[in-house]
């Protein structure tokens, strides 16, 4: 049996290769943030500071398109550390966002947080979604709607 | 810029946990899990505590159960992939593979074997003491390191680590010391020099993520915990059984490559296998496998 398993995942392996290699996916370039090298620029890189960042005007946020965002793996991929309603495979590591918006944050409080975690908990694991460009202001915008579309 | 650096890290040093490391820019890491380089694989112990399922086959035999249990089956750290001793995947056939190109090699010129055996063709065992310092060489120098120095120095012959030929020798070469207890030389020098650099790596936070090594496998961080399909484990023993064959991605990978797909997960620019910062992070590994068979050839 397990043979069998270990087998199909060589099998398996191979097919996700294959189709990898086919894609010739590009090598994306981080060089901007800190890196581990002791000789390359982003070696000696400053990580950026924590930004306390206010919401100015109006949230003007989608929570159906937040939603996408907060799933999609290559965006905010919140479902790596959060159960969401709906999602598959959450993660267990971050608290469970399912009643988030029955917690009583505000809309600015929340958009501070997804924007940079660490001006509210200096030891969190949690990506500094803004300060670091990884969604842009209007998705942080369409995440908070959902976040607190949560009941 | 200098300047500009060290106020924020003199702001956030409290904040950040930065400062722990020293001087130069402001840099963020992850709390520090004191680990002692001396217990080598039993700083487990205390740790993440899942060597009591993993130290021996016995052991490994006795929580076979596990395997089945996703919410648990990270204790076994991967460890009774081990135990399969199927003798069909490509980390086996590597065996052969490495073996096959060695003797390729050592017919043109059998110094080549004798320079990876540093004076003997016998392999034997030898693997296990690496990475080592090389006084000669002036550096640290990893199996695959050893294998790209003697194939350009006898053979003039270009073997880069990563390559998938030299992979291929690496993974002969350890295979001939499988089961051999891992022990990576802290009474020299340079060797606790490069696990401290190695430390520093582990802990510091990089790329657009802000994620350290550590943010995922020490306690209190993601170790033990879902991460979305994956659930990371501790990074005691690890080293012993690479290079491995991944069959996620299908392809056998040394620890440096291994270190290189980690941070394009992590979106921080990978390193070449190779790269001294890939071999002190290497030497910090390592050291948390000493006292723990190599066990080359392996799946994972």
């Amino acid at each position: 049996m397990k043979r069998l398993v270990l087998l199909a995942a060589v099998l398996q392996g191979l097919t996700f290769a294959g189709a990898a290699a086919a894609q010739g996916a590009a090598v994306p370039d981080y060089s901007a943030f800190p890196c581990l090298s002791h000789t390359l620029p982003c070696g000696e890189l400053a990580a950026r500071e924590p930004v306390r960042k206010e919401l100015e005007g109006p949230l003007d946020g989608n929570a159906a398109r937040g939603k996408q965002t907060a799933f999609a793996r290559n965006r905010g991929n919140c479902l790596a550390c959060h159960v969401m309603p709906g999602g598959s495979q959450p993660g267990s590591r971050g608290p469970d966002l399912s009643h988030f918006g029955s917690t009583g944050r505000s809309t600015a409080e929340t958009f501070a947080m997804v924007w940079d975690m660490r001006t509210v908990n200096p030891e969190t694991l949690m990506p500094p979604f803004g300060t670091n460009a990884v969604l842009t202001e209007q998705e942080l915008r369409d995440v908070v709607a959902f976040l607190l579309s949560l009941k | 810029m200098l300047k500009r650096a060290l106020l924020p890290a003199l702001a956030l040093g409290a904040l950040a946990g930065c400062g722990i490391f020293g001087g130069g820019p402001h840099r963020e890491h992850y709390p520090d899990a004191r680990i002692d380089p001396f217990k080598g694989v039993e700083g487990d112990v205390g740790f993440s505590d899942t060597i009591q399922y993993w130290r021996t086959e016995a052991d490994l035999q006795r929580h076979a159960a596990l395997a089945e249990k996703p919410a648990e089956q990270w204790k076994l750290n991967w460890k009774h992939m081990d135990l399969d001793r199927i003798e069909l995947h490509p980390g086996h056939l590597a065996v052969d593979e490495g073996q096959a190109l060695v003797k390729k090699l050592a017919a043109r010129d059998p110094a080549f074997l004798a320079c990876l055996g540093e004076g003997s063709a016998d392999l034997k065992g030898k693997a296990a003491a690496y990475p080592k310092f090389d006084a000669a060489l002036g550096r640290i120098v990893t199996v695959e390191d050893r294998i790209e120095h003697c194939a350009k120095r006898v053979l003039k012959e270009d073997l880069p680590q990563g390559k998938p030929s030299n992979t291929k020798i690496s993974v002969y070469f350890k295979s001939q010391s499988a089961g051999t207890p891992i022990g990576v030389d802290l009474s020299d020098g340079n060797v606790m020099e490069a696990y401290r650099r190695g430390e520093e790596l582990f802990y510091r936070k990089t790329g657009q993520l802000n994620f350290a090594c550590a943010s995922c496998h020490v306690p209190g961080s993601i170790m033990g915990h879902k991460l979305r399909g994956e659930t990371p484990t501790t990074p005691f023993g690890d080293a012993a059984h690479y290079p491995t064959y991944r069959t996620p991605v299908g392809a056998l990978e040394s620890i440096q490559e291994r270190f290189a797909r980690c941070h394009g997960q992590m979106r921080t620019q990978a390193l070449k296998p190779g790269d001294p910062a890939y071999a002190d992070l290497e030497v910090f590994m390592t050291v948390l496998s000493n006292g723990y068979p190599v066990s080359v050839p392996s799946a994972r």
